[in-house]
């Protein structure tokens, strides 16, 4: 199953690089331009839950990494092969400079949290998203703080620290 | 119950009845919550010292803050503690609403809870056992015995103060004032 995957994946995408991690973990990396077309390939094929989008700041390549992991429980439950569900690690990287991305949820509607959280925590910007609206949080911040240049305790001093305490009330 | 305590019933029947029967806020912040299903059921059985949870804040004259703070949840603290009676007692419990904890250096947590709402007491530890609880409770006892467990009145006296500093936290407050504030009386006066 899992070559066989690799082997589909391979010859669809000309510029998608498969890896087998473990045994029921392959990790895809994809052109940012291929996200979409690769997702919604792996859809067809009984990979219908997408569990989780995360992002990872690359600071030092200048690069933003999304990642969306798929899972085929569903297909898996049906037919009772007596396998661990299969996971497709979808990997994608952007510009830092530029944190702008399309979103998925035309092929997985349940990306919308998980869009709008990365939204608010790293400050990417998904296109076509009908609300992108904070989710967690209600302060502003300057720099999104889940980026690697956000200075947490320098923030916490400027923010937390000039808050005096009631002893000082005389 | 404790027959040397009968002069007192009588002297203060109030501040006895007040004592002995703490209700307890159900507020869930951070994991400290997890203390408190074992506390109030068969194993621990806080009723033993007069411990009872209640549903609402406005049953309530016990308020047990269990675990880290973070803004959202102070706004929800600030509204729950204004809406309970007088007298009303609260406690901190585990290390994170005393000064952070390990959540120090967050960027979206409260630091020191006893600069926003006042404090009567805290439990400190990383979690507490549920029996850390039962012993803030009999200080407690004696912080009411002794008149000291005065924390709502601290709330009143600097309530100015208070709401200076939930503001510099949350921002602007969307509910109106507890308790009339001096400035604002000033204006309407010369106004």
């Amino acid at each position: 199953m899992d070559e066989h995957i690799k082997e589909q994946l391979e010859s669809t995408f000309k510029s998608v690089v498969v890896t087998i991690a473990e045994d029921t973990r392959i990790v895809v990396n994809v052109k940012k331009d291929h996200v979409l077309a690769v997702l919604r390939f792996l859809k067809d094929r009984k990979f219908e839950h997408l569990a989780l989008i995360s992002c990872v700041d690359w600071i030092e390549e200048k690069e933003f990494e999304l990642v969306y992991i798929l899972t085929d429980y569903m297909q898996n439950g049906e037919k009772d092969t007596g396998r661990e569900s299969l996971h497709l690690i979808v990997k994608t990287r952007i510009p830092r400079q530029k944190p702008l991305f399309e979103t998925v949820m035309g092929v997985f509607s349940n990306a919308e949290p998980y869009e709008r959280e990365i939204h608010e925590l790293f400050g990417i910007k998904f296109e076509g998203h009908p609300r992108l609206i904070p989710l967690f949080l209600e302060r502003e911040y300057e720099i999104p703080p889940f980026r690697k240049d956000f200075d947490t305790r320098k923030y916490v001093e400027e923010t937390f620290g000039n808050i005096p305490s009631v002893e000082n009330n005389k | 119950m404790d027959r040397n305590q009968i002069k007192k019933w009588f002297k203060e029947p109030a501040k006895m009845a007040n004592k002995y029967s703490l209700h307890a806020i159900y507020f869930c912040t951070g994991c400290g919550i997890i203390e408190v299903p074992p506390v109030i059921t068969a194993r621990w059985d806080a009723e033993r010292f007069g411990v009872i949870p209640v549903a609402t804040p406005r049953q309530a004259n016990l308020f047990l803050i269990t675990g880290y703070v973070s803004v959202k949840t102070l706004r929800a603290i600030i509204r729950t503690y204004e809406q309970m009676y007088e007298p009303k007692y609260t406690v901190g419990f585990g290390s994170c609403p005393i000064n952070g904890g390990m959540y120090w250096d967050s960027y979206n947590t409260i630091k020191h809870l006893d600069k926003y709402i006042p404090i009567d007491g805290w439990i400190a530890g990383c979690m507490p056992r549920p029996e850390a609880i039962f012993i803030a409770v009999t200080h407690l006892w004696t912080l009411i015995d002794k008149g000291m467990a005065n924390a709502y009145i601290k709330y009143r006296e600097n309530y100015e103060f208070y709401r200076r500093n939930q503001e510099m936290a949350l921002g602007k407050l969307e509910w109106p004032p507890l308790y009339p504030i001096q400035s604002d009386v000033r204006t309407v006066e010369n106004g």
